[in-house]
């Protein structure tokens, strides 16, 4: 390829990307008080969630998203949670004190949000229980259109013990972020089977990031 | 009021010391095992392998729980540590503690009937003794011997009996060979005995120095006996002392630091107990002015004085609450009676049983909650760092494992500054060693670790794979297993 050709080549890609890219802004939410020192993690080992010195560093996403998932409908594999009520799960208190969560039964259980139409979600921040060191097992977020998610189901984080890809990882106050990579959906829903304290489910918060979809 | 024939009395309190062993027997070994259970299993374990018992001052307290707790597992047919159950241990201070409350009905010439009985029922079905009662530590036993000290050092005064004058030695011995803590006892007691005997103002009351004696003998040699394993570890009586210091600097707390007023909210949140057992403190008092039943008074001072002094130390734990149990029961008592002798009419005197019932009842069903229902729950304010249901599963998960990798006897490396209760749940299998973080640990089937892994073992562990087990509330160890396509004993 002679060099005129080359240029040629790079601007016109240049100008491509230029009109196709949207503009990224780190993505902003409000951190709740931390109410214990985070347990380390450890370090240089692969197989576990890497720790990070400090502030989590910045999320890019799309400018103009949104927690679109704020006073939103909540609905549960458990109607009748044990501490609390559904509405809690995005009420936008993060805090880690008792008041603040929702407790659901012991074993599988899930919590599913009702964004009220489909938008391309970018990100997804969950807040299980923050006031001491806990390992939620079997964490699994999903996406659909479909309110049963009985069809066009997109999981997005599964660290299902032996089968999920993901890796486990230590609750903190800056709750767990999960990249949802602009997949479009109404609903999320999200799963976990106990945690290391007791055989319990709880959500302090969760917030969608997203933008309607056009 | 009379006391009832002795018959009838011993039969009423033989009933309650049954309707104490069925309350604190069931479900004894679905609770998770605390850390301080596990170590006190691990030593019996050793006692059942053979070895002798050795005194060691570093917080491992003395001989007697595993003295109590042998013959009781033995009887059960364990005969090694890996072959013992939370119930075979736990069995020993329920015993015991349904044996303290039999052990009231020798209190009644002492302290009067309805005291003993309302003591009684209260020890029998209250939140707090029998959730202590369900647990293989030094306190059921501890608080059996002091109340053994008082009931047998009342009876050796009032008899000059010699030999009850030894048996009382003996309890103090029990206590000493119980927990180290027992001197604060010995002192608030002989305080309160001083100024009992200052307050009566008669000189023939004091008992004669032959008693004195004899009791300090007796104490003495029991105390020796115990130690020293019955003459086989002379140095555990040198270790006693050195314990002082270790002691001391423990009372500073060492991270169990809690306000003055946090066995308030342990004993008695509602303030129940407080404001009957304030009713009991009057009523002695005016027993004592008026010259009569000094022993209640005597109770009393004993009891402000202990909890003053360990609500005055930083290090406090729950089950401590339990040493006031004792006084605070018979108080409750000497009130509930206060009331009751005042009440002269029949139709007062049935409100007054009933809401006795009522209160008795509300009792046993915060037991229900706290013992039974969430035992091991971190709001349980009796659960103390307690060791949580979840690590139940990491032994089974390994077992799992086995199975799937056909590992008949897997090697397993905990590498953990502090790795208690592993020791108990790991017992069952054969090849478990226990290292310290930065030891090279040499080749093993299953890691166990603490999350915080740095250096060369980190490195090691990279391809294997994790899962977390709660140990306690914000304490979590990692079960790190190697990929299944790995060799075996690789």
């Amino acid at each position: 390829m002679n060099q005129p050709v080359a240029r040629l080549t790079i601007a016109i890609l240049l100008t491509v990307t230029a009109v196709f890219a949207e503009d990224k802004v780190p993505l902003q939410t409000k951190l709740p008080t931390p109410l214990f020192v985070g347990t380390p993690v450890p370090i240089n080992v692969p197989n576990l969630e890497p720790p990070h010195k400090g502030k989590r560093p910045d999320f890019m996403v799309p400018a103009g998203t949104t927690n679109l998932a704020r006073g939103k409908k909540v609905t549960a594999s458990d109607n009748e949670p044990v501490v609390g009520t559904l509405d809690l799960v995005t009420d936008g208190d993060k805090e880690g004190d008792e008041g603040s969560w929702v407790e659901l039964a012991p074993g599988k259980q899930w919590v599913q949000i009702d964004l009220e139409k489909e938008a391309a979600i970018y990100a997804i921040i969950v807040w299980h229980f923050h006031s001491q060191a806990r390992v939620y097992r079997d964490v699994v977020v999903q996406i659909s259109d479909d309110p049963t998610f009985s069809k066009d189901v997109t999981t997005i984080f599964d660290n299902t013990a032996g089968t999920g890809k993901d890796k486990a990882y230590i609750e903190t106050y800056e709750g767990k972020l999960i990249d949802a990579k602009g997949v479009k959906g109404r609903y999320v829903r999200l799963y976990s089977n106990g945690n290391t304290t007791n055989k319990l489910n709880h959500y302090i918060e969760v917030e969608v990031f997203g933008k309607p979809a056009a | 009021m009379a006391n009832p024939p002795p018959k009838i009395r011993w039969a009423i309190f033989i009933a309650l010391a049954l309707l104490a062993l069925a309350v604190r027997l069931p479900q004894l070994g679905e609770r998770p095992m605390h850390t301080d259970e596990s170590i006190n299993a691990y030593i019996t374990g050793r006692l059942l392998a053979g070895e002798k018992y050795h005194y060691d001052p570093q917080d491992r307290h003395g001989p007697v729980l595993y003295l109590f707790a042998k013959p009781v597992v033995e009887l059960c047919g364990a005969k090694t540590f890996s072959g013992l159950t939370e119930a075979e241990l736990r069995l020993t201070p329920v015993i015991i503690g349904s044996a303290t409350v039999l052990m009231f009905g020798a209190g009644v010439e002492m302290f009067g009937f309805i005291p003993c009985l309302i003591a009684a029922l209260l020890f029998a079905v209250a939140p707090l003794p029998v959730y202590y009662s369900r647990y293989f530590i030094h306190e059921t036993l501890f608080v059996a011997a002091t109340w053994g000290l008082i009931l047998s050092g009342g009876r050796a005064l009032k008899s000059r009996s010699i030999l009850v004058a030894a048996l009382a030695g003996f309890c103090a011995a029990l206590m000493l060979a119980g927990k180290e803590t027992a001197i604060i006892h010995f002192f608030a007691l002989a305080v309160a005995a001083v100024i009992c005997l200052w307050l009566a103002k008669q000189p023939e009351k004091i008992p004669p120095a032959k008693m004195l004696l004899t009791a300090s003998i007796s104490f003495l040699a029991a105390s020796i006996l115990l130690f020293t394993w019955f003459g086989q570890n002379w140095s555990a009586l040198a270790e006693l002392f050195r314990a002082i210091p270790h002691f001391a600097e423990r009372a500073g707390g060492q991270g169990h630091e809690k306000p003055f007023g946090y066995y308030l909210s342990i004993l008695d949140p509602q303030f129940l107990f407080f404001i009957v057992a304030a009713t009991g403190i009057y009523a002695v008092i005016c027993d004592a002015v008026a010259g009569t039943r000094r022993a209640g008074l005597l109770l009393a001072i004993y009891g402000v004085l202990i909890f003053l002094i360990y609500s005055a130390i930083p290090y406090k734990t729950p089950w401590l609450a339990l040493n006031f149990w004792l006084p605070l029961a018979l108080l409750c008592g000497f009130g509930v009676e206060g009331v009751w002798l005042q009440i002269k009419a029949a139709t007062g005197r049935w409100i007054a049983a009933i809401a006795i019932a009522a209160f008795i009842l509300v009792a046993g069903k915060q037991t229900k909650t706290l013992a039974f229902d969430r035992p091991a729950d971190e709001r349980n304010p009796l659960a103390y760092a307690h060791t949580t249901e979840d690590i139940l599963g990491l032994p089974l998960r390994i077992e799992e494992i086995c199975r799937e990798r056909q590992l008949a006897q897997p090697r397993i490396a905990v590498v953990a500054a502090d790795a208690w209760p592993l020791p108990w749940y790991l017992r069952t299998f054969s090849q478990v060693g226990y290292w310290q973080p930065g030891q090279e640990t040499g080749a093993a089937d299953f890691f166990i670790t603490p999350p915080e892994v740095s250096g060369p073992l980190a490195e090691r562990l990279g391809h294997f794979r994790p899962e977390f087990f709660g140990a306690r509330p914000n304490v979590l160890l990692i079960l790190w297993t190697p990929p299944e396509t790995l060799p075996k004993h690789e």
